[in-house]
């Protein structure tokens, strides 16, 4: 009986190394031995031949037998288990190089994304962002700014005319004007009027007749030409980058005494003199200057209790030096393989 | 405004390149567009004399010259020009030369003869061809006989100076003159200008009051005109000289007095003209307004009819010039003149300005007009003409100048403070630095009298000792109450001393700070005011000495709401797969035809704009979709099929017509999509759009405004398939309207592909959206499903069906999606297939299975009454 177990211990040993090489094998191997009508039950059975003394000492070895062969079953079972999943995730294998399944991202224009910035720039400094209507009467795109008929400064800006007194503006400067006398006199304003301009040029590669500006107004007590020069060098650094360095060119604009232009520091060559800048090292990117008292006065302002600073600059040219463009008719021509890289 | 540099150093004695100048002028505000760098690309072009020509044996057009260049040996050069001799003196490019015109001049063998150089023509040297002989236009450029040889060809042609081009603002019209320059330029250097000392021999003895008669009727349009007679004026070529320096400033050099009068307008910035005295009819002349069609015959020799009102200069019988632009016909200045008026006058600038455009005449005069010339600047240039003429021997001048000047300008004095500058700048200049720039300026300074300001000054130091009397009062009243024993009254005493010691030491009475009175030098007619001293300061000190601060005090920034409102339209656009395009706000008749646009629709009424730049886009829009249909053309047009577009931006409606007033602008919203429902992709839908995806746009996007309780139901668009257009409806407000574009309008724009657009009115959107978030908790307790599929007639619509379900849903109705839609053959023509899936829910409790059977009963029943709807098996 003890060399039948043996013998069995071994042909079980043997069947589930060698014999078994699948899952199902396994278990045909299992029931063979351990099963209801298995050969280890079999010997099972054939114990109460034995003797009382026998009986414990077999039994102790009939279960040793058990017990190791679904040991080795249990290790075989995982073994093979792992096999078969290697096999499985081996034939589920793809082309991962194949493009992912594409989606159709939207896109604000470039331009938006712009101003966008330039506003929360702005609106970070404690400004509201005023609107003023496109189409205006000449009183407030020239006069209320200090430029009266036949001011030689007109012909800086060639207008749309709708009616002798009626033009589309050209420039968002009329929505000072507007937002002062929408204002208690000489109370403080911290203002931004972004929107779209018109002026009669060719549409080419640095003109089109419609563009965008955003115009700033400052309005407080003791406003001074520094407080202008800090802020502009702020924005300028926050847009175009820490290092950039601002220079004040003194200019002429009607509406502003002193007036200045505003270049930056070349974004492309840092100074260094470039295509982008014609070698100068500097770009024109704002006009500016404190607001000159005849504009106050119009729009019921007190030149002698307060003072403020404008500026004025084309967010077309900013974008086209964020995003290295050559050509400013990309931004009006809509073509949908331009628009979607934004 | 050009000149050359030598010309400013006639005048100040300066030792700086044309490159610092510009610098210089630039950074104190007189920008300097451009330098010319005159001579450039001419450093190695010499002048050589031809010694010996030879035909090249084996060319029948070159030639083999021996030129002569001042070395010592002879240069063999190759030339294909035919104008050549021996014995001409002509410009050689020497081996290195990198020419005006590119070219770099190298050896080389013309068919195996040696060249060392080359000669050079005009246009190769980039020298002006006018005035040239034909075979010198396109020859080799001959140079004059007694041209010394071996010299750099700059300097015989006078290019070794650097040119100015001066884009000047529209104030400073001081600086249109090369001795307002140099008043700029003394400030900048400190260097002392030397301007020239004019004095005029009055050798005719007639006067010139006898001779001419000057007269002033439109004062308001001249305030001065000052005239001299020129005598026995010779008419020849000016001196070399003067033709250099007119050339360097861009004027072509005509003869004498012509020159003589463009130097000095140049020199000083004063126009003048010349009339022939004979030809003057009546020997008079008188600035008056033109009459209506008035002829003008002007030095063009064009035949003009006045429109009335522009200032003419007239003799006795006709206009003779139109003043300050164009002189006139008949008195100009010829060859046979010999007496000359000569004039010096001040015009208004806007008139001159008027007049010019009106006419399409621009001039160096008009331009000096236009920003306003010194009106006390008249008798100096009409001196200084005089004399010049004088120096080349060319004429003799009567005794005194007429001068008709009916209300002299007064001088403009202006007072400020240095506090006053210093607060605008945000600079702290002393008292002296300011001074000394004005005075350099030309301004004169005083300091204004203390009288003028002590008026106001007494009001204050009376408020002020009162005020702190007042509080004395009151500080020893309280000391004088606390006194309740003996020993206190030292204390009060003590105390009330200290009041008195504070209250003097308190008391800065302020006297007037020293203030100035400036008096404007006569050619600055921009400054007027305390903020124009303040930029003088400044852009002579520099800009780059001003400190950055920043403002004080803070504010709130923000948008509006309605800005913030367009933000997130374009956010959640944008996040459904829209592009954002800008288009510009033109449109035309043309493109409303295109659209199919009624002719009597309200939308036919838009603002025309008087001078559009083409006649392609005249109006301004009145509906996005004009634009949004450009950007598809233009896409599709250049074979981008796939378009997802919106945009957000105004049209404008005339309140009348014709405009009398600004027209309603309105914000709208237009989305335009065509092409594939997904991108191209070798694992994707290829399937086009159709109505229902732009449909779903909208859907998401008033979900994303917190749009909510809408109904859709069929709209009308005369740019939209009439099946095929749906509004979104909120009360009697339409919020959106979107639909397939009609197939004629993609055919009138060329579009072979099915195109959905959908339009919204921002205002609308924004009235209702709801301005609170409300969220909608998580369910505790699960919900049951249950799906109706039924059969109803072809035509009834689905969303109805949803309303009677949504009705008839009872308590714990809580929603239905449509999952399914079919016609076909497996159920009758006429009929189409609906299938709901319907949930129920209670808040408190899961629900049993037969409370919704109940409910889904119920509905069933309603279905089966309103549509006639039966099951579907």
């Amino acid at each position: 009986m003890e060399q039948q177990i043996q013998e069995l211990r071994e042909r079980a040993n043997d069947a589930i190394k060698n014999s078994a090489s699948t899952l199902k094998e396994l278990d045909e191997v299992r029931v063979k031995f351990l099963g209801k009508k298995g050969e280890l039950t079999a010997l099972l059975r054939g114990m109460n031949q034995l003797t009382a003394d026998e009986r414990p000492k077999v039994g102790k070895l009939v279960n040793e037998a058990r017990a190791e062969i679904e040991q080795l079953i249990a290790e075989k079972n995982s073994e093979l288990k792992a096999k078969e999943l290697e096999t499985k995730l081996a034939s589920e294998k793809i082309d991962v190089t194949l493009p992912g399944r594409k989606v159709h991202a939207g896109h604000l224009h470039p331009l938006t994304l712009t101003l966008n910035r330039v506003k929360e720039i702005f609106i970070s400094m404690g400004y509201t962002v005023e609107e003023g209507p496109e189409v205006e009467t000449d009183y407030y795109n020239f006069e209320a700014l200090n430029l009266p008929k036949d001011h030689p400064a007109r012909d800086m800006q060639d207008s749309f005319y709708i009616t002798e007194d009626i033009l589309l503006r050209t420039q968002t400067s009329p929505v000072q004007a507007r937002t002062m006398q929408s204002h208690e006199p000489n109370t403080p304003i911290r203002m931004i009027a972004p929107g779209r301009v018109y002026r009669r040029d060719d549409y080419d590669a640095s003109h089109s007749p419609m563009f965008t500006q955003v115009e700033g107004l400052v309005i407080d007590k003791g406003i001074s030409f520094a407080d202008l020069k800090g802020t502009l060098e702020d924005f300028s650094k926050k847009i175009f980058g820490e290092k950039t360095k601002i220079r004040l060119r003194p200019s002429f604009f009607p509406f502003t005494e002193p007036s200045t232009e505003i270049d930056v520091s070349c974004v492309m060559c840092h100074g260094e003199g470039c295509k982008v800048c014609q070698g100068s090292g500097w770009l024109e990117i704002l006009g500016a200057g404190m607001v000159h008292p005849n504009v106050l006065k119009m729009s019921g302002y007190n030149p002698e209790e307060v003072s403020g600073f404008a500026f004025g600059m084309g967010i077309e040219r900013i974008a086209m030096l964020t995003y290295g463009l050559d050509d400013m008719r990309l931004l009006y021509d809509n073509d949908v393989r331009f628009l979607n890289q934004f | 405004m050009q000149v050359s540099t030598k010309w400013l150093k006639d005048y100040i004695d300066i030792d700086l390149t044309a490159d610092e100048l510009a610098e210089k002028f630039t950074m104190a505000g007189i920008p300097v567009e451009n330098v010319i760098h005159a001579g450039e690309g001419l450093e190695k072009v010499i002048t050589g004399r031809i010694e010996d020509l030879k035909a090249h044996p084996d060319s029948d057009h070159l030639q083999i010259c021996q030129m002569d260049i001042g070395a010592d040996n002879l240069l063999q050069i190759v030339t294909g020009a035919p104008n050549v001799e021996e014995g001409q003196i002509v410009p050689v490019a020497m081996i290195g030369a990198h020419l005006p015109n590119g070219q770099k001049i190298s050896k080389g063998k013309m068919r195996g003869v040696a060249s060392n150089g080359m000669l050079c023509s005009a246009g190769e040297l980039k020298l002006d061809l006018e005035g040239l002989p034909i075979e010198q236009q396109t020859g080799i450029y001959i140079l004059p006989e007694d041209t010394p040889i071996g010299i750099p060809v700059a300097e015989v042609l006078g290019l070794d100076d650097d040119i100015l081009e001066f884009e000047l603002t529209a104030n400073r019209g001081d600086c249109f003159s090369v001795v307002g320059l140099v008043r700029e330029l003394s400030v900048l250097t400190g260097k002392r200008p030397k301007y020239p000392e004019i004095v005029v021999d009055e050798n005719d003895k007639r006067t010139a009051e006898d001779l001419v008669k000057i007269g002033i009727d439109a004062k308001d349009l001249c305030s001065r005109f000052s005239a001299r007679v020129l005598t026995n004026v010779k008419l020849k070529q000016s001196p070399e000289w003067m033709i250099k320096r007119l050339e360097g400033a861009g004027m072509r050099a005509i003869n004498n007095v012509v020159d003589v009068t463009n130097f000095v307008m140049l020199e000083y910035g004063q126009p003048l003209h010349a009339y022939d005295f004979d030809k003057v009819v009546g020997h008079e002349l008188t600035a008056r307004r033109a009459e209506e069609g008035e002829p003008l015959h002007t030095l063009d020799d064009s035949n003009r009819l006045a429109k009335g009102g522009e200032l003419v200069i007239a003799d006795a019988e006709k206009a003779a010039g139109l003043a300050g632009i164009m002189g006139g016909f008949e008195t100009e200045i010829t060859e046979d003149t010999t007496t000359v008026i000569l004039e010096a006058a001040c015009f208004n600038p806007a008139s001159i300005r008027r007049t010019g455009r009106a006419v399409g005449l621009h001039s160096e005069a008009s331009g000096r007009f236009e920003r306003g010339t010194n009106e006390k600047g008249t008798i100096t240039a009409l001196n200084r003409v005089a004399q010049l003429l004088q120096d080349m021997d060319a004429c003799t001048v009567c005794h005194g100048v007429v001068d008709v000047y009916p209300e002299p300008k007064d001088d403009v004095k202006i007072k400020f403070t240095t506090a006053q500058i210093n607060e605008r700048l945000g600079t702290k200049y002393t008292d002296e630095e300011i001074v000394k720039v004005l005075e350099a300026l030309g301004f004169e300074v005083e300091k204004a009298s203390v009288i003028d300001d002590i008026g106001d000054t007494i009001e204050d130091i009376t408020d002020n000792v009162f005020g702190r009397l007042s509080g004395l009062a009151k500080s020893i009243t309280k000391s004088v109450r606390g006194i309740s024993k003996t020993s206190d009254v030292n204390d009060a005493v003590k105390d009330i001393g200290n009041s008195i010691g504070d209250m003097v030491k308190d008391t800065n009475i302020n006297l007037p700070v020293e203030s100035y009175e400036v008096t404007v030098p006569e050619w600055r007619n921009d400054v007027k005011l305390p903020e124009d001293l303040s930029e003088e300061v400044a852009r002579i000190y520099g800009f780059d000495k001003i400190p950055s601060t920043m403002p004080k005090g803070n504010q709130q920034g923000r948008q509006t709401d309605t800005q913030n409102f367009i933000d997130k339209i374009k956010k959640i656009l944008s996040g459904l797969g829209m592009c954002e395009e800008l288009s510009f706000a033109f449109t035309s008749e043309a493109m409303f035809d295109k659209m199919r646009m009624p002719a009597d629709s309200e939308l036919r009424r838009s603002v025309p704009i008087m001078n559009p730049l083409t006649d392609v886009s005249p109006l301004l829009r009145t509906t996005l979709l004009a634009s949004i249909f450009e950007n598809a053309v233009r896409n599709y047009s250049r074979k981008n099929e796939d378009v997802r577009l919106f945009e957000v931006a105004p049209v404008f409606f005339p309140k009348a017509l014709p405009i009398t007033e600004l027209p309603v602008e309105k914000q709208k919203l237009a989305g335009l999509l065509m092409g594939r429902r997904e991108p191209k992709g070798w694992s994707q839908d290829s399937a086009q759009i159709d109505f229902y995806d732009a449909k779903g746009i909208v859907e998401e996007l008033l979900s994303g405004l917190s749009i909510s309780g809408y109904n859709v139901e069929r709209g009308e668009h005369f740019s939209l398939h009439p099946g095929k257009t749906a509004i979104f409806t909120k009360g009697r407000d339409i919020l959106v309207t979107v639909g397939e574009v009609h197939p004629a309008v993609a055919e009138a724009l060329g579009i072979k592909k099915k195109i959905y657009v959908f339009e919204a009115d921002i205002a609308t959107l924004q009235k209702f959206a709801a301005k609170k978030f409300t969220l909608e908790t998580l369910p505790k307790y699960p919900s049951i499903s249950r799906d109706l599929a039924i059969l109803v007639n072809h035509d009834t619509a689905a969303a109805d069906v949803e309303k009677v379900i949504a009705k008839n849903g009872g308590t714990f109705f809580k929603g239905v999606t449509l999952f399914d839609v079919y016609t076909g053959e497996r159920i009758s023509a006429d009929k189409k297939s609906l299938a709901f899936a319907i949930e129920f829910r209670s808040k408190e409790r899961t629900l049993k299975d037969e409370e919704a059977d109940e409910a889904f009963n119920n509905i069933l029943a309603a279905v089966e009454k309103e549509f006639g709807a039966t099951l579907r098996s």
